[in-house]
């Protein structure tokens, strides 16, 4: 009969224990995506019932409800831009199957890879409200405050368009929320909110000017420019660059407060664009559970190139690869319009595949 | 024209006048860059992607992307193609102030620009020459609740200019191309407080309609209106402005109706350049806030047109009517040894073939460089390139007014003929600002070839060129100075961002250039109207002013003497000759 009784607080116990001990990861909130879209994600009981979401990023779900809809958009587009900028690396941004922490364990050491993740989901946020207040679907949108009093006058005085900054307004609020919260001495806040910063900074640096000449028989005496938002595929893109000159850098005291230097003294401080790193990655290429790295084992490569980014001579490591043929069966010639509808004949085709060896 | 107000004042007085009209315009362009806001506003909007189901077909169903009765909306095409939608049954819907904004009749008109965001798909790709068809309507209402009224429906083609910067590969897929602007929608008047634009891509494969133009995620927008700030400023200075003009206009015309003289071409074409500039001044845009009246932008474009051509030609005629090298005086006898010349502006030439020429009938002629018709060489090409831009004007603005969607770029034929008309235009210009250098120089070389004689000419003769000289030297200096700050401050507000930050303060230069500029011109006018005006002041105890010098014939030289002799003869036309003939010679 004691055995029973152990037996039965042992389980709660465990779970217990675990739960504490797991780190609360930043970028939890990513687990937004996974959410089925009938789900509401704004109101009070549904804010507090979201899993993902620090103390913190529930208040801000509470006072702004209507905004975490766009936030549930930016957790899609971090998962499809991260994979698709990472198809051909040996870490494919692979999502695991489920719970909270999308991408696995590999994002609780400060890695380039959690670098690049957290700049994106930053990046993404600021984007996807952006995008919202555009299409109208937010009632207040960064034209409350102006320079002669209420909204309404402002707007009719001298024009408004601040979308942008209340969308990096709402990205700084929401996503460094949980790294303000852990103190800003501590190596990992600090690294975190840095590539936050280098995220909205990669919109911020790529907009591009475009301009009307509208004056008199349309010549330019009147010309009226806007700054138009870069497309997320392009601050993936230079996201990706960063990543790929990312300085690594550790926690230095000085005099009373701490930050993040580089490692190697000849390294020039970093600037607010670029990404930090405090570890250097794991090799990719072994299964790894208790980090959360898959392996490259049965990747599909690319056996033509060598020199290819995604050649299977980089992206599988170790035991190499094989080729292996199969009948596949395609879509082939597709009339397309210019959405929606697509019509196409099935063709059977024979492909040879590469896929990496355990 | 002799006496002009100008030659006759002294310097200090002409000092306290410039200071003054130096002391308006800096109060101009600070009205513009610390008062009135930035010009023009650009508002962003993106289409919200709604579903119509078909259902209501007797009536046209207007869909609202945001609000109680939105739209069944789709999030991606891709929620399209799963749900089995088609491409005629959704519609782009865009309502125009953004949430609990309204528009406003400050905003004077509505300028939306469309730019389409399209991927990059290997098996899709936008083809040469693609030409979008667009079917886009336009509702307006007055408040939140009542039914959407239609303004305005069309079927659009736009031509897709889409380059792609990067290879087109597999990997890049899903980039998107680069789009140029496509023009859309220009209003001329914003009478109601929402608007909203319903758009469709109708596609029809037989007919080829919306085939190849890629695969098209977003549509993007760009409304530009006037700010309702600048608007306010920008009317509040016409309304100052048109007395002012007005009065100075009044007073001119009082000054050469109380000549005894009919009134030179000069002083009629500065009397012309006057209307044309209260003509722009005139408020008339006042009624744009209360009346829904669309051709405002068009006549606003007419009256600058009007008087750019007015000023052009005052520009010409001047420096035609100060061509110095052929002013012939005809003396009359006063009596007790005085003399008055009069200016008879014959050319030297034409004297020679009139040998019958009597003093009266030379005071008679009137002059031949006074006529409008010497300058048709110099006017025509400026009336010929207004005209042309005038038509170009009424084919892209006027169409405008009956469809707010028509574009002369759109299509070939429109694009060609629009360059064509700017072409000629610009020709004519160049044409002219050829003539006028070469007047110019005309003008300056005779000045020169006066400059020399002149210690040798009687002191009557002398002051008038030396007056003629330097109204002519004023006009010119002042006008170079405002053509070059205009053309200074264009460059600056093109280059520039468009506001400058001082600490707290915000600077807006672009509102700074309009308001300055407007108000320099105006200044330039009234100073014109002003200074020229014929002086009252005389030489002598005559009445009369204008083109007449009474000098003393006991004079100076030995040609006061030798005139004086030649009138009293009543001889005959070989005296005359004599006196042509050293006229001449000088």
């Amino acid at each position: 009969m004691p055995t029973v009784s152990t037996v039965n607080l042992t389980a709660p116990l465990l779970l217990l224990l675990l739960w504490a001990t797991q780190p609360t990861m930043a970028t939890n909130w990513l687990s937004l995506a996974r959410l089925p879209r009938s789900r509401p994600v704004s109101g009070a009981a549904p804010c507090a019932r979201l899993r993902g979401l620090t103390p913190g990023q529930v208040g801000v779900c509470r006072a702004r409800g209507e905004v975490m809809e766009s936030v549930r958009k930016a957790a899609e587009m971090v998962i499809e831009e991260c994979q698709h900028q990472f198809r051909n690396r040996r870490w494919n941004c692979s999502t695991t199957p489920r719970g909270i922490n999308v991408f696995g364990r590999v994002m609780n050491q400060g890695t380039r890879e959690a670098a690049f993740v957290h700049a994106l989901s930053s990046a993404a946020v600021a984007v996807a409200v952006t995008r919202a207040c555009t299409r109208g679907e937010l009632e207040r949108c960064g034209c409350d405050r102006k320079v002669r009093g209420v909204s309404p006058e402002g707007f009719q005085w001298s024009g408004c368009s601040d979308n942008l900054s209340y969308g990096v307004a709402f990205s700084q609020t929401f996503v460094d929320e949980p790294e303000r919260a852990k103190g800003l001495s501590a190596g990992r806040p600090l690294m975190n909110l840095h590539n936050n910063e280098a995220g909205r900074k990669a919109i911020l640096h790529n907009m591009q000017v475009e301009c009307k000449c509208h004056g008199v028989s349309g010549s330019c005496e009147l010309r009226t420019c806007w700054k138009v938002m870069p497309p997320f595929r392009r601050v993936g893109v230079v996201l990706k660059e960063r990543f790929d000159g990312a300085t690594e850098v550790r926690l230095t005291r000085i005099g009373s407060r701490t930050a993040l230097l580089p490692r190697d003294p000849q390294v020039k401080p970093p600037a607010a664009r670029d990404l930090l790193y405090l570890a250097p990655s794991p090799d990719f290429c072994h299964l790894d559970p208790d980090n959360g790295i898959p392996g490259t084992a049965g990747r599909r490569c690319n056996g033509t190139s060598r020199l290819a980014p995604d050649g299977c001579e980089l992206v599988c490591c170790g035991p190499g690869y094989r080729a292996g043929r199969a009948e596949v069966v395609q879509r082939c010639s597709c009339k397309f319009s210019w959405c929606c509808s697509v019509r196409c004949q099935q063709c059977k085709n024979t492909v040879t595949i590469h896929t990496c060896r355990v | 024209m002799a006496g002009a107000i100008i030659e006759n004042m002294s310097t200090k007085k002409l000092v306290i006048v410039g200071v003054t009209l130096l002391l308006f315009q800096a109060f101009a362009f600070m009205v513009g860059g610390l008062i009135a806001p930035s010009p023009t506003t650009a508002v962003h909007y993106l289409a919200t992607k709604c579903v119509d189901t078909g259902k209501h077909q007797q009536e046209t169903k207007w869909f609202m992307p945001w609000g109680p009765n939105q739209c069944t909306k789709l999030r991606t095409f891709d929620e399209a193609m799963a749900k089995k939608i088609e491409a005629n049954n959704i519609v782009f819907a865009v309502h125009i102030p953004l949430p609990n904004k309204e528009m406003s009749p400050w905003f004077q008109f509505m300028l939306v620009i469309l730019q389409f965001d399209i991927a990059f798909k290997m098996y899709n790709q936008i083809e040469e020459g693609a030409m979008a068809t667009i079917d886009v309507g336009l509702a307006y209402r007055d408040d939140t609740v009542s039914e959407w009224t239609e303004m305005a429906h069309s079927f659009e083609q736009r031509k897709l200019n889409c380059n792609f910067t990067t290879t087109k590969t597999f990997e890049n897929e899903g980039r998107y191309y680069e789009c140029d602007l496509l023009p859309f929608m220009e209003v001329g008047s914003v009478a109601h407080k929402y608007y909203l634009l319903n758009i469709r891509l109708p596609v029809n494969e037989r007919k080829k309609i919306n085939v190849g133009i890629g695969e098209i995620k977003d549509i993007r927008f760009v409304g530009i209106h006037q700010n309702g700030g600048f608007t306010k400023v920008w009317f509040a200075m016409k309304t100052f402005l048109t007395p002012s003009i007005l009065i100075i206009m009044i007073w001119y015309w009082r000054r050469i109706t109380l000549m005894s003289r009919p009134p030179v071409l000069l002083e009629k074409v500065i009397l012309a350049l006057g209307i044309s500039m209260t003509f722009i001044n005139i408020p008339v845009e006042w009624f744009s806030i209360g009346f829904n009246w669309t051709w405002m932008l068009l006549f606003g474009d007419i009256r600058q047109g009007i008087f750019y051509s007015m000023l052009l030609s005052f520009w010409i005629i001047f420096c035609g009517e100060h061509l110095m090298g052929t002013t012939l005086f005809a003396t009359l006898a006063l009596g007790r040894g005085q003399v008055k010349m009069c200016e008879s502006s014959v050319s030297a030439n034409k004297n020679f073939a009139q040998p019958d020429l009597h003093p009266t009938k030379n005071l008679q002629d009137q002059t031949e460089r006074n006529r409008f018709s010497v300058y048709w060489k110099q006017v025509g090409p400026i009336v010929f390139g207004s005209f042309c831009l005038f038509i170009f004007d009424m084919c892209e603005r006027g169409v405008q007014l009956t469809n707010p969607f028509y574009s002369i770029w759109a299509s070939d034929v429109g694009t060609e003929l629009a360059m064509a008309f700017i072409i000629v235009a610009g020709i004519c210009a160049c044409l002219y600002f050829l003539f006028l250098c070469f007047m110019v120089f005309q003008v300056f070389r005779n000045i020169s070839g006066k400059r020399t004689s002149l210690p040798a000419m009687s002191k009557a003769r002398r002051l008038h060129y030396e007056g003629l000289i330097f109204r002519f030297k004023f006009l010119m200096l002042v006008t170079l100075t405002c053509a070059a700050m205009t053309v200074i401050f264009f460059i600056i507000s093109q280059v520039n961002e468009g506001h400058w930050h001082w600490g707290e303060h915000t600077v807006q230069v672009n509102s700074a250039f309009f308001t300055g500029i407007y108000g320099m011109w105006n200044l330039y006018v009234f100073a014109i109207m002003f200074l020229y005006a014929p002086s009252h002041k005389r030489y002598g105890d005559e009445q009369t002013s204008g083109q007449c010098i009474t000098g003393d014939a006991g004079g100076n030289s030995g040609e006061d003497i030798q005139l004086t002799t030649t009138i009293t003869h009543v001889d005959g036309p070989s005296e005359i000759y004599k006196m042509t003939g050293k006229a001449a010679q000088e």
